[in-house]
């Protein structure tokens, strides 16, 4: 059945182009065109995943694969199309300045809220809920994933069952994203609980997703199972089970035997990817994923405080040979720190040329004099740094080895001092101690291209500051830009104020850019509703849609 | 009595009966052979060789062994097994040879003293002993290597901290047994400090066991290497280590089996040169082979 | 005898709390944290972070981390996982199996194979075999475990196809056939070093027993060379070999946590390598309290077991 698939998606960009898709249905993927699917939940799908999913209360601190468990069994009030697009989830519609959902000023919120949903244990879900899910992720003795945007919401009113406002300290455009990620809990379940961090709803959760909880082996696998009182379209299938396989290698050899039907999270390796688009009952493709890799820079250390030094460090990294001869040319070379799907991405940045007469051009021009080691310094200033990574991602390392050795060709000395994660991502990393890293970060909060706790001045957390600012950039201007593009809830204005953020940031190369990346998926051929979402952080964010042909 | 003799025949040991014992012990000597060559490749072989260990040639990835002047093929970015494989060598063996010395260095101290005081100082001293067996050496290896930079000396030092003990207890036990000893008493009646009797008058009694168990220290520490170098948490590239040269390997072991079995196997003759070598100084040094 | 328990009983707790303030310094000490692994998620700040460090009570002083955990786990509480949020006895007895079913297994081949090796060695002393024995036991105890392991996947997974490369069982499958066919590379593998200490160790306690008087007086009265061997050596050496599996435990134990990396074997080895690339500190300290206090088993047992019986007491 190709061809319906085909058609499916040819008729889903053209939703996502006319910009209406959100008005015309609440889920995105819903149209009575597609009758293959099943009237009844029909068969099971085995999602195998590398990392084990643990965490299934949604507001505790998750990672990608917990998501992929937690999209499936509960809801938030928006979620987000593959375009970008907010589509109503639990609410009866995205609210936006248009519609009077949002005040002119951005400080008033109001949702209106379906009237047919229920949790998994028959009770109706209600705005009592909404307000007991906000409340309790800023609620101090709740150990809460996050609290960037809700903590400017104050006094939370419930106005009806299917109706609730708040007042938002000051505007935050980025929030309607972050409650894309924020997922509804039941009021009924954790109120009256004292401590919702041991709760038992931890580990059997009751959401008001398309799945409802099964049961879980740990170690080995999460099964969940249909609801068959959801309030969207779907779902088509009985069972859905992610299968925790920790080995990647192991993982793409049960994908080729057929044990499993999804090669979820974190994939096929590049290496695996030529013989696996040749697999027979396979469908395998290369889905752009929203990670952008980068020589991550310490900008307050002294070797890296020259401009000429960042930029002649970026000339003499042969990006396109690490993509081609290290990553089997999957990835895309990027300048941006945004994907180059998004909304907000700005297409216009000076290419990168890989030249190692321009780097030493620049460094001699600076004055950046080889001493008798061949290695450059200036007043003082050795031209060597360190570069850290997590030790065993093997092509990573090799591509620091090859980038160790174009750098001393023109002078650079760089040292590899790589470390277990833990380590890794510890102090070393928040606190700013190390010199240079080679990392692929997702810099956007959700899908909005908000990138203030990464790049503001005052969220340097080595300088006491509150966000994520590692490589210690400052720039007034990048400042300013960030947060007026925040205050304001106009996308084209916004785009054009990230546009300028993300030029200003590829002319000082506080990081060094080197790929977005890309994921090889594959699953089963007679396995329909599979769609890539560059804005969610897991393939399976909308298992509600996936059926076995018939 | 070996002691007595040790210190009397000094001027010509090499006649000594250890000494025959060991030229005539067939695996020691095929293990001194071993270790010779190989020290000796590792040494001038990297000079010998078309490409240095450190060159990236990414044109030349994945080159069999055999393949030009590639004479043991290349590894994922196309640098040269052969000269990998010898300036991993020289590291590799070295970290070995001074995790021994120093692991050798602490555990007779430890041993020298706890047995020598007896006592409360014997318990305790001991006790950390027993408490440094109970661990998996893995846990403390690991643990400490994500503590520190994992600089050549550093992981040195981290194998010596795990493999002290068993030295440790050999000469505390030969201590113990050889406190009450006339030429100690003698020693401790002449109002010598206790570090001159334990260090000058005990010590040179146990050069034997001592020599034995470091020999397969140096085994075991070139084991340890490769395996936390293996796990990634060793020897960091681009310096080449026989364990960091199989980090990875499995991932490939498909399509380049070469890159995992050229350096276990060498990895294999050097240790087993090491034990052959220790179990012929232990037949030697062996008092009970001495003819009464 | 009860003199000797009670002695080495207080011997090994205070043994165990060094193992635990050692363990926990260490780990505590090492940078980095729990928290690392929400490090790089988008939009995390260094707020939230710090907010859940104090939830979790990471930023209090060391000692009263220490004392904390340790007065919870003498009332039996080993604490909770932070990555799986599930109590560390749980988590740990879920792996447990695993590794038990390597380690029996491969110590039934290292006896059965290194008995075997031992004794022929001694009754044939100076042959072929028992040179080859010989030089073979020292090469297996210089071959890197990991290695082998990738040795064996090599040959008998990707070379000849006939065992599975990894894994405990097929999903799907789990029969008891499926078990064994994935159980037989690793525990071979495992074995190996210790069919070389076994068959070392059996070969000097079979030379011991055949210059013995009895043995030769046994043999003198015409019992045959079979059934006095068979009665006397082993009767006498296979005891003293319970004190060398003891000695051996944690070795074992090591062995294991190598052989489960190699083969993604889901048991307790590939449990720390996890938890300690995470630092999920109670499980950590879970397992190496449960590595500790088995060895410390081993011991003991190996040491009542030598204090108990003197073989050529009871023989005389």
């Amino acid at each position: 059945m190709p061809i319906t698939n085909m058609n499916r998606r040819k008729a889903l960009t053209m939703l996502g182009l006319t910009g209406a898709a959100g008005a015309i249905a609440p889920n995105l993927l819903v149209s009575p065109a597609w009758a293959a699917r099943p009237d009844t939940p029909t068969g099971q799908i085995v999602v195998g995943v590398s990392q084990e999913p643990t965490v299934f209360n949604p507001l505790m601190p998750r990672i990608e694969v917990d998501d992929g468990v937690q999209l499936s069994v509960f809801d938030g009030l928006v979620r987000i199309s593959p375009d970008g697009e907010f589509i109503p989830a639990l609410a009866a519609e995205v609210p936006t300045i248009e519609n009077g959902g949002l005040s002119e000023d951005g400080l008033t919120w109001h949702f209106k809220l379906r009237d047919d949903v229920t949790w998994h244990d028959g009770e109706p879900f209600t705005a009592e809920d909404v307000k007991f899910t906000l409340e309790l992720i800023m609620d101090p003795n709740f150990r809460s994933w996050r609290t960037t945007g809700h903590e400017l919401v104050r006094d939370i009113e419930v106005v009806s069952p299917t109706e609730i406002k708040w007042r938002m300290e000051e505007p935050f455009a980025p929030y309607m994203s972050i409650l894309v990620e924020t997922m509804m809990v039941p009021k009924h379940i954790l109120g009256h609980l004292e401590d919702r961090n041991e709760a038992p709803f931890n580990q059997a959760p009751i959401g008001t997703g398309a799945f409802k909880w099964g049961s879980r082996k740990a170690g080995d696998h999460v099964e969940l199972v249909a609801n068959p009182d959801y309030f969207g379209e779907g779902p088509f299938v009985e069972r859905l089970i992610f299968k925790y396989i920790p080995d990647l290698t192991v993982l793409y050899t049960q994908f080729k035997s057929g044990d499993i039907d999804i090669i979820s999270n974190q994939y096929i390796t590049p290496d695996n990817y030529a013989e696996a688009k040749t697999l027979a009952g396979k469908e395998v493709s290369v889905v752009p994923a929203p990670t952008v890799e980068s020589v991550f820079l310490n900008n307050e250390k002294p070797q890296f405080q020259d401009s000429a030094v960042r930029q002649a460090i970026y000339a003499a990294i042969d990006k396109q040979t690490i993509i081609d001869a290290l990553y089997y040319g999957l990835p895309t070379p990027s300048e941006s720190y945004l994907p180059q799907q998004s909304y907000y991405y700005n297409p216009d940045l000076p290419r990168h040329e890989y030249s190692p007469e321009t780097a030493n051009k620049l460094l001699d021009e600076a004055g950046w004099e080889r001493g008798a080691d061949g290695i450059r310094a200036k007043d003082g200033v050795r031209l060597s740094f360190s570069n850290s990574t997590t030790s065993g991602n093997h092509l990573r390392e090799q591509a620091q080895q090859f980038i160790q050795q174009s750098l001393g060709e023109v002078g650079i000395e760089m040292t590899i001092e790589n470390k277990p994660p833990a380590v890794m991502w510890g102090e070393y990393w928040t606190q700013s101690q190390f010199d240079s890293v080679i990392v692929g970060i997702v810099f956007t909060t959700g899908a909005d291209a908000d990138v203030t706790v990464r790049f503001a001045s005052d969220a340097i957390p080595a300088q006491g500051g509150r966000g994520s600012n590692t490589g210690q950039y400052q720039n007034p201007e990048v400042d300013k830009l960030l947060e007026e593009a925040g205050r304001i809830f106009d996308q084209a204005k916004r785009k054009e104020l990230y546009g300028q953020v993300q030029e200003i940031i590829r002319e000082d190369l506080p990081l060094l850019p080197l790929f977005q990346y890309a994921t090889v998926r594959g699953h089963k051929e007679g396995l329909k509703g599979i769609e890539a979402n560059i804005n969610t952080r897991i393939d399976t964010w909308n298992a509600a849609q996936y059926y076995w042909d018939q | 009595m070996t002691a007595v003799e040790i210190h009397t025949h000094k001027h010509r040991w090499w006649r000594s009966r250890g000494v025959q014992r060991f030229v005539q012990h067939r695996l020691a000597m095929i293990g001194m052979a071993m270790l010779f060559l190989l020290t000796l490749a590792c040494i001038i072989g990297p000079y010998l060789l078309p490409y240095d260990e450190l060159y990236i040639d990414l044109r030349a990835r994945f080159a069999p062994p055999l393949s030009g002047d590639h004479y043991l093929g290349t590894d994922p970015l196309g640098r040269d097994i052969a000269a990998r494989l010898l300036m991993a060598g020289r590291i590799s063996l070295l970290v070995g040879f001074f995790a021994m010395v120093l692991s050798t260095a602490i555990g007779t101290v430890i041993g020298v003293v706890a047995g020598y005081y007896g006592g409360k100082v014997n318990s305790i001293l001991m006790r950390f002993v027993d408490a440094f067996l109970a661990f998996p050496s893995i846990f403390l290896l690991l643990a400490l290597a994500a503590f520190i930079n994992p600089s050549p000396v550093m992981i040195t030092i981290i194998i010596a901290v795990t493999s002290w003990m068993e030295i440790a207890r050999i000469v505390e036990a030969e201590v113990k047994s050889l406190r009450e000893r006339d030429f100690v008493m003698a020693g401790r009646m002449l109002g010598l400090r206790n570090s001159h009797i334990m260090f000058r008058e005990l010590l040179p009694n146990m050069v034997g066991p001592i020599i034995v168990a470091a020999t397969l220290t140096v085994a075991r520490a070139i084991l340890l290497e490769a395996y936390i170098s293996f796990l990634g948490y060793g020897i960091q590239p681009p310096l080449p280590s026989w364990g960091n040269m199989l980090n990875g390997a499995q991932q490939y072991l498909a399509t380049a089996p070469w890159l995992a079995i050229i350096p276990g196997i060498t990895i294999t003759i050097a240790v087993t040169s090491f034990n052959f070598i220790g179990d012929g100084l232990r037949d030697a040094l062996d008092v009970r082979n001495d003819p009464a | 005898m009860a003199g000797f328990l009670v002695k080495r009983l207080w011997q090994s707790i205070v043994l165990l709390i060094i193992v635990s303030m050692i363990g926990f310094g260490v780990l505590h000490l090492t940078p980095g944290g729990p928290l690392s692994q929400y490090a790089l998620t988008p939009g995390m700040t260094q707020e939230t972070m710090d907010r859940i460090a104090e939830q979790m009570g990471l930023n209090r002083p060391l000692p009263i981390q220490y004392l904390d955990w340790a007065w919870r786990l003498l009332q039996g509480d080993w604490g909770t996982s932070y990555r799986d949020q599930q109590p560390v006895l749980t988590v740990i007895g879920r792996h447990l199996f695993a590794t038990l079913l390597l380690m029996v297994s491969s110590t039934v081949i290292s006896i059965g194979l290194g008995t075997w090796i031992g004794i022929r060695g001694a009754t044939h002393r100076y042959s072929t075999f028992d040179y080859t024995a010989t030089v073979g036991a020292m090469i297996a105890l210089s071959i890197p475990t990991f290695w082998f392991g990738l040795v064996g996947i090599y040959v008998f997974s990707l070379k000849l196809g006939w065992l599975p490369a990894g894994n405990m069982y097929t999903i799907g499958d789990g029969s008891l056939l499926d078990y064994l066919h994935h159980l037989i590379l690793p525990s071979v593998v495992l074995a190996l070093v210790n069919i070389a200490i076994w068959s070392r160790y059996m070969r000097t306690a079979t030379l011991d027993v055949i210059n013995q008087d009895f043995v030769k007086t046994a043999r003198a009265k015409g019992v045959g060379e079979r059934r006095v061997l068979m009665k006397h050596v082993v009767g006498n050496a296979l005891l003293p070999m319970i004190t060398l599996a003891g000695m051996q435990l944690p070795n074992l134990l090591s062995g294991a946590l190598v052989t489960e990396t190699v083969f993604t074997w889901p048991g307790m080895g590939r449990l720390f390598l996890d938890s300690l690339g995470y630092n999920d500190y109670p499980v950590v300290m879970g397992l190496l309290m449960f590595s500790a206090i088995l060895v410390l088993l081993g011991n003991l047992i190996a040491d009542l077991v030598a204090a108990s019986i003197d073989p050529r007491i009871r023989l005389a």
